[in-house]
């Protein structure tokens, strides 16, 4: 097990008028390196606000209250996220640098006025000492290399005159240019149709193998987990109910919640029958109690009383 | 034998020399779901709207059975339109924008009520609140405002406000898009109950394909403005014939891990 990230009993706040919002509670998992760990949640489990984490993007009024983040960069010494002082150079280094991030709507991520091509420049430029031809050429390439053709004419266009899906490759071909070690993608198709979801996939999970860099893939459908990821956190309600290989937990869920996710899935339920629901399958009073994250002799966690835990695993 | 509730020949509708909908024809049963299924920009949307008669098709004609017998949706007067707005609603994508933020949850189900002329106060409450009955939300909801509520319960709100007239048609637009997959389920256990309920038809336009085979009866596959394949649910999903039908569901991911996503290529299928 080599983890590049370490996130321990880290809980986030958001303080409003209203009152104190828990926004995470406590939770605990690692991001192995080279590998793909998709956190999975309905909205509201705290999926993006672990990923904003990590980032350190969490701003007023959400503050970290407590818990660690180890960040294990591969050349470098191994350093603490979350206890970074808010204007300290390695946190400029990470943003961009080490870890780089795909968001959900490619169009709120791409700036309107500038050109594609000096967008995606840019990104060398902050974190480099190259030339702006350089840099030009390397985002050409880059472009290029996540499936986007005629390049030359492409550099030189705006936002709006790109496709969905073109417009998601050139925030990928963005994300990527400055070769992070971790790539945080948050919910970056979920606003495609469906056969452009497909070859964005593909895009990440061919791009994945041949850099072997390291992903967290946050999403709420199960069948984008199954498709890109290799482990799984289940999230509910700002906890982690359940942690495994994509393979453990989407063929044999321990938790009754990711039970009820997946038989809510359409497509599952023979036809003219009514879809599972999450209340049809757990005990709502269940799954409010926050039971602790228990480590299974196979290595799997789960959070469930002890007389629930089956015997055996 | 199937009645027939809405007749659908040649239509057509273009924006700015774009076909959006594109000599379709189609009739619809009463009682079933049909769905309509396509990516975006294939004219899904545009077909719903051109049937309520939201935009005005450019040519084709629209025929639907109403209470009184059969009417030309697609020449009639916006006069002559508004009382068979009662028989035919629709249910939005976003639950957020398609409700009134300044609206309390029992004026936003019962405007439909006081447009249509129901002047009886008693009873118009008497309607919304069985109304929220049926779809399941508190009583205690009739006070508040949309904000108060989440994404499935808004929708449920939204169902209410098109069930309220009791109308025999209902529209759903992307109607379970936007919300989470357990909320997802929920909402369309509660369109499949009041279907069996109330003997509703639904056109249900959506891009996910497997909530489309969940649903519906029928489906229509879209592409360009036009019907490339349609037939039963089952037999279009389980042996498409049209390439673009192939491609669509060859995208689907499978929650299982063992099943690979091995998306077919759009130009070798000649559909660039």
């Amino acid at each position: 097990m080599d983890p590049i990230i370490q996130i321990n009993d880290l809980s986030v706040q958001f303080r409003t008028d209203t009152g104190i919002t828990q926004a995470l509670d406590g939770i605990t998992f690692d991001v192995e390196r080279g590998k793909v760990t998709a956190i999975v949640g309905e909205s509201g489990s705290g999926k993006s606000v672990t990923a904003n984490c990590v980032m350190r993007l969490i701003q007023p009024p959400g503050y970290i209250t407590g818990g660690s983040i180890q960040c294990r960069p591969k050349a470098n010494a191994a350093f603490d996220i979350v206890s970074l002082p808010d204007k300290d150079p390695l946190l400029y280094d990470l943003r961009g640098g080490t870890i780089s991030m795909v968001f959900q709507e490619p169009m709120t991520a791409l700036s309107p006025v500038l050109k594609v091509g000096n967008q995606i420049s840019e990104a060398i430029l902050c974190h480099r000492n190259v030339t702006k031809k350089q840099a030009w050429r390397e985002a050409s390439d880059m472009l290029e290399h996540v499936g986007i053709g005629d390049v030359e004419r492409r550099m030189h266009m705006y936002p709006f005159e790109f496709s969905g899906g073109m417009r998601q490759r050139a925030v990928i071909a963005m994300a990527l240019v400055c070769n992070p070690e971790l790539l945080i993608c948050d919910e970056p198709t979920t606003a495609l149709d469906v056969t452009i979801q497909a070859e964005i996939l593909t895009l990440i999970r061919d791009l994945q193998s041949e850099l072997n860099n390291s992903v967290i893939f946050i999403t709420h459908d199960l069948g984008v987990v199954a498709q890109i990821a290799d482990y799984v956190v289940v999230m509910y309600q700002v906890r982690i109910l359940e942690i495994g290989s994509v393979h453990d937990v989407l063929k044999d869920p321990l938790h009754p919640y990711t039970k009820g996710l997946l038989a809510a899935i359409p497509g599952t339920a023979p036809p003219g029958q009514r879809l599972q629901t999450i209340s049809s399958v757990v005990d709502p009073k269940e799954l409010e109690t926050p039971y602790p994250l228990v480590t299974l002799n196979n290595g799997r966690k789960v959070s469930l009383p002890n007389n629930q835990i089956r015997k055996g695993t | 034998m199937k009645e027939v509730l809405l007749e659908v020949n040649n239509l057509h509708k273009s924006f700015e020399g774009v076909n959006a909908v594109d000599d379709v024809s189609f009739d619809l049963f009463r009682a079933e779901t049909l769905g309509v299924v396509g990516e975006s920009g294939s004219g899904k949307t545009t077909l719903a709207r051109c049937i309520l008669r939201a935009i005005d098709p450019d040519s084709g004609t629209i025929r639907f059975k109403s209470q009184n017998g059969w009417v030309d949706l697609h020449s009639l007067e916006e006069n002559n339109f508004v009382p068979l707005r009662r028989e035919m609603q629709m249910v939005f994508q976003d639950p957020f924008s398609s409700l009134n933020p300044r609206m309390t949850v029992r004026q936003i189900i019962e405007e439909p009520l006081v447009i249509h002329g129901e002047k009886d106060k008693t009873h118009r409450l008497q309607l919304v609140s069985q109304m929220l009955d049926r779809v399941q939300l508190a009583k205690n909801s009739l006070t508040r405002y949309p904000h108060a509520f989440s994404g499935g319960q808004r929708q449920r709100i939204g169902i209410a406000r098109a069930l309220v007239l009791n109308p025999s048609f209902i529209v759903c637009d992307e109607s379970v898009s936007a919300l989470d997959v357990s909320v997802q389920a929920q909402i369309i256990n509660l369109l499949e109950d009041l279907q069996e309920e109330l003997g509703l038809t639904y056109l249900f336009v959506a891009h996910d394909l497997a909530v489309v085979r969940h649903i519906c009866d029928r489906v229509l596959v879209m592409r360009n403005g036009k019907v490339v394949e349609r037939g039963n649910v089952e037999k279009v999903f389980s042996e498409p014939q049209e390439n673009y039908t192939k491609l669509l569901l060859s995208a689907i991911p499978s929650p299982d891990p063992d099943i690979k996503l091995n998306p077919l290529d759009r130009k070798s299928l000649g559909l660039e």
